[in-house]
């Protein structure tokens, strides 16, 4: 498919990222972030910085390599490119295998579940390139499942672990009171370069109380089993294409509108932005055929899909609104007055993009464009 | 038993902005004083701070401070607990 070019008003090295996370899709592109990483003007360090920030070093490490700009590149920040992209490609080969440890042991309990996010994403969207950068493994499944599920992962030798935030007694009280999620579980395993294997699982595809939510039961039904790079025969069970969709933008959502996920610094990234635009380009047919629209319409998300559609095409030029007849929903104001609360996020100030962009967003809350007279 | 009410409604004024003028009523839902799920989390940790005590798991629910006076029984509870001799 075939997009504009970026404007390069934020300059080369954002336009780089903002291409790579949409995906390279055509020769004009190509060139364009060749010319880019070959320009006298470029800045490695702030590349490197905004590409850690976005999680896209392995990324930016495979196109530097695959386009045989090896000798076009610092060799000391070669070296590190090369070996980000070759510890992750370690990283998720032992996810996967911790995956599907996992996934067996659910499977024998009678459990229903989904792998997502990541580990859903890098053998499919990401075609299995390691590229595709993940923090933890992430799982669904029912409400109805969290005791049966939180003592299987206690016999798997997971414990509920905090010290990952900053105040880890605030974290372990919001984990038991907000019941989207299990606690974070970790636990420690004996592979070179990996210290701890991180799982988030969720049973909620927004959050507690949120006023847009699909019922995961609904979601759960009918996954689809995807393949395993690597291991024949094995699969593990993921969302069909439209719940996939739906969870993902649902999940941008709830990072772009929770107060708490700026705080920690996680709040949305190119990214997370960069999977709701490959799930699109994989699925089309299959998520406009009538029945996305009808399940948002059922569940009352409809707006918050929308806002999420608005910012993906103001940031990279797409036109996923347009696609999905979209328009007229996902109004800011709206969706604001619909969610008072602390917990939320005040309205940006600012475009997408340049929140994006922003590195004080947890300095600083983000205030509302000052309106005259006021 | 001490008397912690002061203390105890200092703490959730800091944090309730609707309870901050009026006399805190111990029966009236938290949540209509402007307790949401972040706040929550704030008054839980402040009222640990405050009176050195740690909410177990199992009091980590949404019963335990759904009005003020459920809250105050449940602070007290565990400050009692905390002063017996073990």
């Amino acid at each position: 498919m075939t997009r504009p070019l970026p404007d390069q008003s934020l300059g080369p090295e954002w336009t780089i990222l903002e291409l790579l996370a949409r995906g390279i899709v055509d020769d004009l592109q190509r060139q364009m972030v060749r010319d880019l990483l070959l320009s006298d003007t470029l800045n490695w360090g702030e590349l490197l910085e905004q590409a850690l920030r976005h999680k896209m070093v392995p990324m930016l490490a495979h196109h530097i390599i695959s386009e045989r700009l090896r000798f076009d590149v610092p060799t000391s920040i070669y070296l590190h490119l090369e070996s980000a992209l070759e510890w992750n490609r370690w990283q998720i080969e032992v996810f996967r295998r911790e995956t599907v440890r996992i996934a067996q042991v659910l499977a024998v309990r009678g459990i229903r579940f989904v792998v997502t996010k990541g580990m859903a994403f890098e053998s499919t969207l990401y075609e299995g390139l390691g590229t595709r950068y993940m923090n933890d493994i992430d799982f669904m499944i029912a409400p109805r499942d969290r005791d049966t599920v939180m003592s299987a992962m206690q016999e798997l030798g997971f414990r509920p672990f905090f010290s990952w935030a900053k105040d880890a007694r605030r974290e372990e009280i919001s984990s038991r009171l907000n019941r989207d999620h299990l606690p974070k579980l970790a636990r420690e395993i004996d592979q070179s370069g990996i210290r701890l294997i991180n799982i988030d699982v969720a049973n909620s595809l927004t959050w507690t109380k949120s006023p847009f939510d699909v019922p995961v039961e609904e979601a759960l039904e009918n996954p689809v089993e995807q393949p395993i790079p690597g291991m024949p025969g094995v699969g593990l069970p993921c969302f069909r294409p439209t719940y996939q969709f739906l969870f993902t933008v649902l999940h941008l959502f709830r990072e772009a509108w929770l107060q708490k996920f700026v705080d920690f610094g996680t709040d949305v990234g190119l990214m997370k932005f960069g999977d709701v635009i490959r799930l699109i380009d994989q699925n089309r047919d299959e998520l406009t055929n009538g029945e996305l629209l009808r399940i948002m319409n059922a569940h009352n998300v409809t707006h918050p899909v929308a806002w999420v559609l608005r910012h993906l095409d103001e940031t990279f030029q797409t036109r996923t609104q347009e696609l999905f007849a979209l328009e007229k929903y996902g109004d800011e104001k709206l969706l604001a007055s619909q969610m008072q609360s602390s917990a939320y996020v005040h309205p940006w100030g600012q475009s997408m993009r340049e929140r994006l962009q922003s590195k004080t967003r947890g300095s600083s809350r983000p205030v509302a464009p000052a309106h005259s007279g006021s | 038993m001490d008397d912690i009410t002061s203390q105890f409604e200092e703490c959730l004024r800091r944090h309730l902005r609707s309870a901050k003028p009026n006399p805190i009523n111990y029966d009236v839902e938290l949540v209509q004083l402007g307790l949401d799920s972040m706040t929550a989390v704030a008054v839980l940790l402040d009222m640990e701070k405050t009176f050195n005590i740690r909410f177990p798991d199992d009091m980590l629910v949404e019963g335990t401070f759904r009005t003020a006076g459920r809250l105050k029984k449940a602070v007290q509870l565990l400050r009692d607990r905390q002063r017996q001799p073990s």
